[in-house]
């Protein structure tokens, strides 16, 4: 239905506007430049910062356009005397008790207020008296604040409360006085550091990065974050080879692939140019003996004529390859296509968490993008728990609730914070989260089903009624509790709900890493043996293995023997990894910030990876070491050392990829999203049957889990490479506060040294 | 990359985020249930359960106070503290026993509210915003109290003492000094 | 202190001096809960919401807004809860007629209260009293338990199915919580900001429903209008100020206290001088801020001689305005740049935070006032602190920074030649860059 159409005159200018539009996204869409601070779109209104004033005939006094709502026939005036005047004061205003210490101030360069400065110029200054001082201090180990800097905005205490559900940071006191901050000081959130970035001013920074360059010195590189599945999108500050910081790609772009970011993403990037990454490739020439450092020619030599020996005695199929959920597309198309037609092997895997493979081969809707949720009307959400290991997804839900109103029903074993934004929790015994797929695609089996979730079987019903009668997006998600049966029935529970006017499915898995997808879409995951039967296999009929990346503890665990069984491993990492560390090669492979290539991520969108510093040390593309290998063994993987030539490959052999290539993928704003085909052919009815035995099977006797776990208890995990984050070891400590940081190094300038010596005295 | 915070960095374990949670008797509970019925949303019960919390803990709210407020409303720490920094009546730090509040707005000013400060200042060595070493007094000037008419004047607790003169003042003092006076806190 | 009525027969004061005035008995035997029987024998919540309307009652609270025509804007249809509160925040320097109205009579509030929920179809309601006022709470408790325990209130009032519950509901020391808005967001347990209007409370107040916020002394004036008519009340004033009005007085005078005035009271002079019997110490007047200290300041000039009539009209003539009835006398040795200085204090410390201007404007403005008074005074000072209010008013967020800038404003105009003195007494030579008066 298109909107109603009215007339609005904005300084002369006659409009056609929508009927509802805001006044001040009005005058700026038709570049009648309005400042404003405190003012964000999709934010709860403020109206506190005064500066967005505007004249409207019929009205008394100046307005704050960020309030205005058009109507019919209004007459604007964005630029007078009057209203400079009051722009102008308001600034004054603002900086009266600011510090002016843009010399040392992380934010100068890109600071709204200093900015809005620079702009009008000719700023006298009256304002002589002293200011009110306070400390600078750290919130939390990632967050600083100078308090002193702030113009009370709120986008920070906004941002937190709205997108991230949290309230963790508020205003407190009153009048000039008024402080953002914490009860006792100290942040205990999920430290998103998002507060950070919509700070106009330099009052909330990133504690990791204080002090350390000046904006203007940065290279910046959009790339994708290579933490979760979601796949958010990011600037990342690079300078002479080291990677500074990472910011949100557009702070002012609200939703996918703008301004959002979590902690991982945001502030665990210390890995790329830790100290421990590995320098050279190194090689164990003996067994039993140590790992040496190696040039890249005689590590490859060694490494192939081993490679060589085990496969002129057992064979290519007796040489596992293993890919990994965090590499490239690219990368991991090099080992798929080493492995198939290097080696001629079919034992390939990746170290993924759990498959996906059920789902993907049963898949009867488009994957949902976090855009599509945002906008969902109806949202089912079965195991997991998105605000902790995909954060973007977590906000996307929270905000189609909280904005668009959409109904959101959990199926979880424990009252995951999102309850809160959940119109039915459906609350489960742990590891029947099964069953809760089969009284969804088959009431008839409800009642057994109830029985085994240890729910009443009129929850399940309500939980169905609501999904039939989406009028709308219905999107469901569901995380890596399901079995096999139950991801092949959730992949066809559109049909089971049968066709409706108006309403939409969408699924959207919630697997782990940043390249879940990716490993998937290749085929990687299809291979004869999943990563726990790879290493079981060691020493049997698996004699060497080639890894890239590590396998995760929890597939070591219990196996610590199996890797020392093999005739050869052949390792590609980052650091030292317990994979790495029994390796007899080890090559040196680049971090996503060295490399470019591309990402899929768990609405299917695919990402480009762009390179934003040279691999640190001898460090490779992994494709690029794995082209040098096949080379050593006399054959050309045919990239000619370009990850574009690669893509292409992946587009003529992946249907889903069909036709793209990266030049597609240049528009950050417009990510392309993947074709996957939908295969719900086949006989639906025996599918459910097996599902039905399997939740027969069920063991039902796990208690339920009453509290609602604390946040970070994923999050704050310490993993290979945030383990490399000093902040993250505070975190997954409970993030005490350190007595030794409460006052950091101090380099604030106050207009009167003596007033800094007053209030430490305690004024 | 510099960093303040290491692993090797022994960690206090101790923040001040409070663990413990204060417990009241069953007709303190009974009282604050008495508040929480008036209202449809638990929330709007903050400042009277904020009056009472801080009467039960020696006159502010303390970590455990602020700790017992948010679970009894159902609200984070953060939300008790933005309400409690906002009104000049809850306190977060310590106040004395007798809590003298002088009005220093103009009807008082004019009338002599400076002669009453002066006096207490005499009287008990504090100047507004201290509090004696005994604990037993805390001075504060305070905005317009509602008792022009009758000023200078000033509260103690919730108690008024107003048409102050020197005399009267030194009485007030004396009485609380030998307690015979109700500190005016309910 | 003086309490009673001048001018006209006491009406919101008629029982304030009786002995036990504060009970059910007392207040029955005086009239007490007969205009409540009277609404519920047959008026419906439009008739009095019309009688309401005719008897020109403009709100007591400071703002002047016509009673009725508020009560006209809750819509009928809306499926929500509806609610009354009483801003009994009573904040403004200068104003305690509030206190005395709820400590002599509360049962008079209780009633008005009864009849304002019946014509809104409200039947939760609060009052809302500041912090610092506990024993008026106590008082009121005590008064609504008597009422309730009298069939006055809960369920089936008076025999009928007239259902309402009225609370009482503690502040804790802010003055911007008597703004109607940022008065709804404390009731809520939140920090005491105003809101953005529109929606008006009218609209969407309490828990986003429809909510009416009035005055003590507006609510105590109902029972009065419903007795003998809206007509009859209005014309115990003028035409467009209807009814009588309570002025809190205070400084110096002989006889400050808590009086009752017929709007239009004609005039101000002969009300300081004969009713509040004079000066204190036979001294001069020098000035008055007649409406609480948020109005603009009245020079001695202005009034002696000039036959100010009290009422809504006759103060905005006069240069001022009723606001709250807050009658503030000063005598001649009141330097009203320290004056000026004590109430801009005052605003910064009752400042929300909020917006701009408001909050940095009066911690600046208070800077300047304490630099000037420290002897280190600018010739150009006045026109700074003019151009600062000049930032603030009519740019804030709510009326509070308004409220801030127009003492400072009449201030510096009235009385030019105390704010000349100072600078002077500061570094010396003034270029002047003061009006003359
Ligand atoms: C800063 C500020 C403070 C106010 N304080 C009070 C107050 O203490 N008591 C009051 O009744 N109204 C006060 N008001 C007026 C209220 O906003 C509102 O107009 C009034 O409660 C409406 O009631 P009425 O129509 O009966 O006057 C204040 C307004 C402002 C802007
Ligand atoms: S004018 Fe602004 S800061 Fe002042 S009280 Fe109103 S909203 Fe708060
Ligand atoms: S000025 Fe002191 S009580 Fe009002």
């Amino acid at each position: 239905m298109p909107a109603e159409l009215i007339k609005v005159t904005v300084n002369g200018q006659e409009l056609q506007v929508e009927k509802g539009a805001r006044l001040i996204d009005v005058c700026r869409e038709n570049g009648h430049s309005i400042p404003s601070f405190c003012y964000y779109a999709d934010l709860a209104l403020q109206a506190s910062c005064r500066m967005c004033l505007v004249r409207i005939e019929k009205m008394p006094k100046l307005q704050t356009s960020c309030t205005i709502t058009c109507t019919d026939g209004m007459v604007v005036t964005t630029q007078s005397e009057e209203i400079e005047k009051a722009q102008r004061g308001m600034v004054e205003f603002l900086l009266a008790n600011h510090p002016l210490d843009c010399p040392v101030c992380d934010r100068g360069g890109e600071c709204e207020l200093q900015e809005m400065v620079f702009d009008w110029g000719n700023l006298e200054e009256r304002f002589t008296e002293r200011k009110n001082y306070a400390p600078e201090k750290f919130l939390s180990p990632i967050v600083a604040n100078d308090s002193q800097r702030c113009i009370l905005c709120k986008r920070c205490t906004r941002v937190c409360d709205e997108w991230m559900g949290e309230d963790a940071i508020e205003a407190g006191g009153r009048g000039a006085h008024t402080v953002i901050g914490t009860y006792g000081g100290w942040l205990n959130c999920s430290q998103c550091g998002n507060c950070i970035e919509v700070c106009p001013t330099g009052t909330l920074l990133d504690a990791t990065y204080r002090h350390q360059t000046r904006p203007w010195e940065l290279n910046r590189t959009t790339s994708t974050c290579s933490f979760c599945s979601d796949g958010c999108q990011f600037s990342v500050g690079s300078r002479r080879g080291e990677v500074m910081r990472v910011v949100a790609r557009d702070r002012y772009v609200n939703g996918h692939n703008g301004e959002f970011l979590c902690i991982k993403g945001r502030f665990a990037h210390p890995f790329v140019n830790h100290e421990e990454r590995l320098r050279t490739p190194l090689v164990r020439y003996k067994k039993g003996g140590r790992l040496v450092p190696a040039t890249w020619e005689e590590a490859v030599r060694f490494a192939s004529e081993k490679l060589k020996e085990v496969i002129d005695a057992s064979g290519g199929n007796s040489v596992g390859v293993v890919g990994s959920p965090r590499l490239t597309n690219e990368s991991n198309w090099a080992l798929l296509k080493f492995a198939r037609e290097v080696l001629g092997t079919d034992k390939y895997t990746a170290t993924e968490a759990f498959s996906l493979v059920p789902f993907f081969e049963n898949l009867s809707a488009p994957l949902a993008t976090h855009r599509d949720i945002r906008h969902a009307k109806t949202i089912l959400l079965i195991g997991g728990e998105p605000e902790e290991l995909q954060p973007l997804t977590g906000r996307a839900i929270r905000q189609a609730v909280r904005n668009g109103g959409a109904k959101l029903v959990i199926v979880n074993s424990a009252p995951i914070r999102l309850k809160q934004q959940a119109a039915q929790f459906i609350h489960v015994r742990p590891g029947t989260e099964d069953a809760a797929v089969l009284a969804l695609a088959s009431p008839g089996d409800a009642d057994a089903a109830a029985r085994k979730l240890g729910v009443e079987s009129d929850e399940i019903a309500r939980a169905s009624q609501l999904i039939s009668e989406t009028a709308g997006d219905c999107v469901v998600l569901f995380g890596g509790e399901l079995s096999a049966e139950a991801q092949t029935v959730l992949a066809r529970l559109p049909s089971a709900f049968g066709e409706k006017e108006g309403r939409r499915f969408l699924l959207h898995p919630l697997p782990l890493f940043n390249n879940s997808v990716g490993v998937h879409d290749l085929g990687f995951m299809s291979g004869a043996y999943n990563p726990l039967e790879i290493l079981d296999a060691a020493g049997a009929d698996v004699r060497a293995l080639y890894v890239a990346g590590g396998f995760l503890p929890a597939h070591l665990e219990g196996r610590e023997e199996a890797l020392g069984k093999l005739d050869l491993l052949i390792v590609q990492e980052l650091f030292l990894t317990e994979t790495a560390a029994a390796a007899d090669v080890v090559f040196p492979a680049a971090s996503f910030a060295e490399v470019d290539g591309t990402f899929t991520n768990n609405g299917g969108l695919v990402q480009r990876v762009r390179q934003s510093i040279s691999p640190v040390h001898q460090s490779k593309p992994d494709w690029a070491i794995t082209s040098q290998l096949a080379a050593a063994l006399g054959r050309d993987l045919g990239f000619q050392m370009s990850s574009s030539n690669i893509f292409l490959e992946i587009a003529r052999n992946v249907p889903a990829y069909e036709g793209l290539r990266y030049p597609l993928l240049k528009d950050e704003s417009q990510p392309v999203q993947v074709r996957h085909a939908l295969n719900a052919g086949g006989d639906g009815a025996s599918l459910v049957g097996n599902l039905r035995d399997a939740v027969a099977a069920l063991e039902a006797s796990g208690e339920k889990i009453d509290q609602t776990p604390p946040v970070g208890h994923e999050l704050f995990k310490l993993g290979v490479l945030t383990s490399k984050v000093p902040q993250f070891h505070l975190l997954a400590a409970g993030n005490p506060e350190p007595e030794s940081v409460l006052i950091s190094p101090l380099y604030q300038i106050t207009v009167d040294p003596a007033l800094r010596r007053a209030s430490a005295a305690g004024d | 990359m510099s960093s303040q915070f290491t692993p090797n960095n022994p960690l206090p374990q101790e923040a001040k985020v409070p663990q413990e949670i204060a417990v009241f008797s069953p007709e303190v509970e009974a009282e604050m249930d008495r508040h929480l019925a008036k209202y449809p949303v638990k929330r709007s019960a903050i400042l009277p359960l904020m009056f009472i919390v801080q009467r039960e803990r020696g006159g502010y709210l303390d970590p455990p106070g602020v700790a017992y407020l948010a679970d009894r409303l159902g609200v984070r720490i953060t939300d008790i503290w933005e309400v409690a920094t906002f009104y000049s009546m809850i306190n977060t730090e310590p106040v004395g026993k007798y809590h003298l509040q002088v009005c220093k707005t103009l009807s008082c000013k004019i009338m002599g509210a400076g002669r009453v400060t002066a006096k207490c200042t005499e009287r008990l060595g504090i100047k507004p915003g201290q509090t004696t070493e005994d604990g037993m007094f805390s001075l504060s000037e305070v905005e317009c109290l509602g008792s022009c008419g009758t000023a200078p004047m000033m509260q103690i607790g919730f108690d008024y003492y107003e048409n102050l003169t020197d005399e009267k003042v030194d009485e007030i003092i004396n009485k609380c000094q030998g307690g015979e006076l109700s500190n005016g806190v309910r | 202190m003086f309490i009673g009525a001048i001018g006209c027969e006491p009406l919101q004061l008629r029982r304030v001096l009786l002995d036990n005035s504060a009970s059910l008995e007392v207040y029955r035997a005086n009239g007490g809960y007969e205009a409540l029987q009277k609404v519920l024998n047959g008026m419906s919540p439009d008739d009095v919401i019309g009688e309401v309307k005719k008897s020109a009652l403009r709100g007591r609270g400071g703002a002047g807004f016509p009673t009725g025509m508020k009560w006209g804007f809750v819509p009928k249809d809306s499926p929500k809860p509806k609610y009354v509160v009483c801003n009994a925040d009573e904040s403004e320097p200068g104003t305690f007629k509030d206190r005395y109205l709820m400590e002599r009579d509360p049962h008079m509030l209780i009633e008005g209260m009864l009849i304002a929920a019946y014509a809104l179809g409200a039947r939760t309601n609060y009052v809302y009293t500041r912090g610092e006022y506990r024993y008026l709470i106590e008082i009121m408790d005590v008064a609504l338990a008597e009422a309730r325990a009298a069939g006055l209130l809960g369920e089936k009032i008076l025999g009928t199915d007239f259902n309402c519950e009225i609370y009482t509901h503690t502040g804790a020391g802010a003055y911007i919580c008597g703004e109607e808005t940022a008065l709804l967001n404390s009731l809520e347990g939140l920090r005491g900001h105003p809101r953005m209007k529109p929606p008006f409370p009218a609209v969407a107040g309490l828990y986003g429903c429809p909510t009416v916020v009035n005055n003590v002394e507006t609510l105590t004036a109902v029972p009065d209008i419903i007795k003998m008519g809206g007509e009859a009340y209005q014309k115990l004033g003028t035409e467009k100020s209807g009814g009588t009005k309570v002025w809190s007085v205070s400084g110096h005078v002989n006889r400050p206290g808590v009086y009752e005035l017929p709007m239009g009271y004609d005039d101000m002079e002969k009300f300081i001088l004969e009713d509040c019997q004079g000066i204190l110490g036979g001294k001069q007047l020098k000035a008055v801020i007649p409406g609480g200290s948020s109005v603009y300041i009245m020079p001695a000039a202005d009034i002696v001689g000039k036959d100010v009539r009290m009422d809504y009209e006759g103060l905005v003539a006069a240069g001022s305005s009723v606001g709250s009835g807050g009658f503030i006398v000063m005598d001649e040795t009141v330097d009203i740049f320290e004056s000026t200085k004590n109430l801009t204090e005052f605003y910064k410390h009752e400042s929300c935070g909020w917006c701009t201007p408001c909050r940095e404007g009066t911690d600046w403005l208070v800077k300047v006032f304490k630099r000037i008074e420290s002897g280190e005074g600018r010739p150009d000072d006045a026109q700074l602190l003019l151009d600062i209010v000049d930032n603030i008013e009519g740019k804030s967020f709510c009326p509070l920074g308004d409220a801030a800038s127009w003492p400072i404003q009449s201030a510096i105009k009235k009385f030019p030649e105390d704010f000349r003195r100072k600078v002077l007494n500061g570094n010396g030579h003034v270029k002047d860059g003061l009006p003359t008066a």
